[in-house]
């Protein structure tokens, strides 16, 4: 039998959880103008899967990287959300990322 | 040669997640009581996660495990986004009686109130620095 496929599911269980984790955290200290840096951290991701030989290794460095992407399209909601009071707002003011004016000219995306 | 289950399981999850968001809004709205969808999806959650134990290799069977549980995932879902319409956090449908109950009760609204952007941080903190020059003027 093939237990791996199934171990491959549970991974991305705890990968999409860890998601939630890491949008809330990144979103309260960062802010969302950060988003394009998870989702080039994703498709690095994925693309360093295409090189790892083992077919495991390499779908878990997927799994990981696509739970990457969607996180960085969270990120802009999750700040809505924070501004409508679902969520905490962080008081102090939010370091902007590297290259903010130009991310700012791009729609954030969302799913 | 390229190792390419990385590649198939990535976009197996990507495109669980955006079914597991846009999808179990839409079956959400479209349904006047949840539970069928509920257990259509569990089921085919445990006919995929059968299916990835007696698959031909790691890439189908983690395909199949990883659409499979989020699909128990979304039978969950359906759950927490009814009450997220109740709420008003997600937009009701008028059209659908289980909405139109949570529309009549008054907390539930047809508005998606996500639909929005957020606060440009760069254009509030120059708002805050106009602020403070009006201030020492």
């Amino acid at each position: 039998m093939m237990w791996e496929g199934l171990a491959i599911g549970l991974f991305s269980l705890g990968i999409i959880g860890f998601g939630f984790f890491w949008v809330i955290r990144m979103e309260y200290y960062l802010g969302y103008l950060w988003w394009p840096y998870p989702m080039l951290l994703g498709i690095g991701i994925i693309v360093l899967s295409l090189f790892v030989a083992d077919a495991g290794w390499s779908a878990l460095l997927g799994v990981t990287g696509a739970s990457f992407i969607w996180g960085a399209t969270e990120l802009k909601e999750q700040a809505v959300r924070a501004e409508l009071g679902w969520f905490r707002q962080n008081p102090l003011p939010k370091p902007l990322p590297p290259f903010a004016a130009i991310i700012r000219k791009i729609k954030a995306p969302h799913l | 040669m390229l190792q390419m289950s990385g590649l198939w399981l990535a976009l197996a999850t990507f495109l669980s997640i955006w079914w597991g968001h846009v999808g179990v809004r839409w079956l959400e709205a479209h349904s006047a009581d949840i539970r069928p969808p509920m257990i259509v999806l569990i089921i085919a959650g445990l006919i995929l996660n059968l299916a990835a134990l007696f698959a031909p290799n790691v890439t189908v069977g983690g395909v199949c495990s990883v659409v499979g549980i989020s699909l128990w995932w979304d039978a969950f879902e359906l759950v927490r986004q009814d009450r997220r319409v109740r709420h008003g956090h997600a937009p009701a449908n008028p059209n659908n009686p289980r909405h139109a109950r949570y529309l009549a009760e008054g907390k539930a609204t047809i508005h998606d109130p996500l639909d929005r952007e957020p606060i440009d941080p760069l254009a509030d903190g120059r708002q805050a620095a106009r602020d403070r020059n009006l201030e020492v003027a």
